[in-house]
């Protein structure tokens, strides 16, 4: 049976070549947004590249006070303290980390000075990232318990700094600092690992930032496995509880969460900071209707040219319904048209897709960006090119099965 | 096997009111060849798609082989169409997209059957109708003859019990619509009851029987 649908959907979708090819043009163009937004989250979210063991890390990125009668709010950035206290030392962890956020710099080179971002962080970063070393070595416990002043460069950087001559071994002056470049590691994106350059903890100018409970710090929690993120978690929020504020007359309780990274944005975006529900749910939930509605507009209209095409073969209807076909089977048989057209379309909108992130990658519009088309990309592809196809198929497949057999022999569906 | 009683039916559009059929009574033999003759409009194709289960009457009732369907839901009524009846059309209705094969092997689709038992079938009934040669052709490749003799291919190849050919040999010239008689004449020979619509006096007199049909009513 399948083939005969098969047959006959390629001689209707031949049939009419420009039909066809509007129809597909419409599809590819859908599928071609949600697949390019699909690939962003991807990355953004998911365990990929430099942070492909965010799978098993959890982040503490903001900390959140309040006075007990809760008139007073603060939320920022942790300090390194309450990383160190609270945080270094959970139970079954890996490893930790702390970073700061990647701050614009001016770094002066001669005559020449030039904005990078700089972040500072500890020599387990580089053990929990997964950076790709182009030239030179990373920073080691040595370098952090020594306070060596030594500096990692990403590949844009250190070409923008130095040329094509190797950078290990080179100089760099960092807001009156001077760094030693140990090595070049490849540009990345990713939301803990992108930065210009890095640099250990212990070369702050000042050890200031030792002593302070908010900051600019965010922890990285390596579990040993990812079945262990619900019970850090737990650790995580009853460490808060124990959280005693340098200020505790101001702020007596405080809060703060074991997230993933989809919650980290979550969280920051619906400043859901005073409860464990980062909202993630909420968002992907957003996501996934903002995609489907997305669709309906396309989709309606392939509704349209679908009812035109099956009025064209309501003969082929009243025949298929007098040698027994039910109207369900008719049904079934335009939706597998429909969804085997949506399908091509999701391959031909696969491959767009790919050229249109390969021109986002080149245009620089998202700095370091690299990002493709990859098997879950492809995977979701495909299903967003079902969903298309059924949203688009149904109702005329409910209409063709409902045609009058004598009507649709006359032709006078 | 087949048996109106008492079967009306009316149309009706936003302001006309056509009754079609009043007060039909017919019995049809098993293995018996009935033509049916009257002019244009006056309920021939109403019966034969009443008959063929593809309308349903407004008053009266239809049984098939002692069972009676009123009640028959949408599913049982395809499923019967399926098995019981064979259906002739004088404009053939082939799937032009599809080849003879596969526009013979199209009632076998609404069958739970593999498809080389389709293939072995399609590929008889053809045989039957002498287009063994011409399988993997398109029907717009073939005659009006050959086109027709498609078409009962196709109503054959199920083994209906009952053949349903609405002016079958209208769009043919004498030599091929004799031809297609003569099918319908051997398939009725070994067993198939047909059921023609017919304006023509000289086939519905090969016919076992005629019924006339006149303003919607059957006369003598």
């Amino acid at each position: 049976m399948l083939r005969n649908y098969l047959l006959t959907a390629w001689k209707v979708f031949m049939r009419r070549k420009l039909f066809t090819a509007i129809n597909l043009a419409c599809i590819v163009l859908t599928l071609v947004v949600l697949m390019v937004t699909t690939a962003l989250l991807e990355t953004a979210f998911f365990p990929t590249g430099v942070e492909g063991k965010s799978g098993r890390f959890l982040q503490v990125y903001s900390i959140y006070s309040e006075s007990a009668d809760r008139g007073t709010q603060r939320t920022s950035r942790l300090g390194w303290k309450t990383v160190e206290r609270h945080l270094k030392h959970l139970p079954g962890l890996e490893r930790v980390a702390a970073l700061t956020g990647a701050n614009q710099v001016s770094v002066y080179q001669g005559d020449r000075v030039s904005e990078l971002d700089m972040r500072r962080v500890d020599a387990d970063y580089w053990k929990i990232l997964d950076f790709k070393v182009l030239g030179g070595r990373l920073p080691t416990e040595d370098d952090e318990r020594a306070g060596r002043m030594v500096a990692v460069l990403n590949e844009t950087s250190a070409r923008r700094l130095f040329g094509d001559a190797a950078a290990p071994g080179r100089r760099i002056s960092v807001g009156g600092q001077s760094f030693e470049v140990i090595g070049v590691v490849a540009d990345v994106l990713h939301m803990n690992a992108y930065a210009d350059i890095w640099a250990p903890l212990t070369t702050f100018p000042s050890t200031d930032y030792r002593s302070r409970e908010t900051g600019d710090f965010t922890a990285l929690l390596l579990a040993k496995n990812a079945a262990d993120l619900p019970r850090i978690q737990r650790d995580v929020e009853r460490a808060a509880l124990g959280f005693v504020s340098d200020d505790p007359h101001r702020f007596a309780l405080t809060r703060f969460w074991g997230d993933s990274k989809l919650d980290v944005f979550a969280r920051e975006l619906l400043h859901n900071y005073d409860q464990a529900d980062s909202g993630g749910a909420r968002v992907l939930a957003l996501v996934g209707a903002a995609m489907l509605l997305f669709m309906l507009l396309p989709a309606l209209n392939l509704v349209n040219l679908n009812m035109g095409r099956t009025l064209e073969r309501s003969t082929e209807i009243g025949v298929r319904k007098a040698f027994g076909a039910t109207g369900l089977q008719l049904a079934g048989q335009l939706v597998v048209e429909n969804v085997l057209l949506c399908l091509a379309g999701g391959l031909l909108g696969l491959a767009c897709t790919q050229g249109v992130l390969w021109l986002l990658e080149q245009s620089h519009l998202i700095p370091y960006l690299e990002v493709g088309v990859n098997l879950a990309v492809f995977g979701c592809g495909m299903l967003l090119a079902f969903v298309f196809g059924l949203l688009s198929g149904l109702v005329p497949a409910w209409k063709m099965s409902r045609l009058d057999p004598v009507h649709a022999l006359k032709g006078n569906a | 096997m087949i048996r109106l009683d008492k079967v009306s039916k009316t149309y009706r559009t936003d302001k006309v009111e056509t009754l079609a059929l009043k007060d039909i009574d017919l019995h049809v033999a098993k293995g018996e060849f009935v033509a049916m003759m009257g002019p244009s409009g006056c309920g021939k194709s109403t019966l034969l798609n009443l008959i063929g289960l593809l309308d349903r009457p407004g008053q009266g009732s239809i049984a098939i082989d002692g069972m009676p369907l009123k009640r028959y839901a949408d599913r049982q009524m395809a499923k019967l169409r399926n098995h019981t009846f064979g259906f002739i059309f004088q404009r053939f209705h082939l799937i032009p997209d599809l080849r003879v094969i596969d526009n013979v092997e199209l009632p076998l689709l609404y069958r739970s059957m593999g498809g080389a038992e389709r293939r072995s079938l399609a590929r008889a009934a053809l045989e039957k109708v002498g287009l063994g040669a011409r399988m993997d052709h398109y029907p717009n490749q073939l005659s009006g003859g050959q086109q027709q003799r498609v078409a009962i291919a196709r109503a054959i190849v199920g083994q209906p019990q009952v053949l349903l050919a609405d002016e079958p040999t209208g769009n043919l010239d004498s030599r091929m619509g004799a031809e297609v008689m003569d099918i319908l004449l051997q398939l009725n020979g070994e067993g198939t009851t047909v059921v023609m619509v017919t304006h023509d006096e000289q086939e519905a007199r090969r016919a076992d029987r005629i019924v006339r049909v006149f303003d919607g009513q059957l006369v003598a």
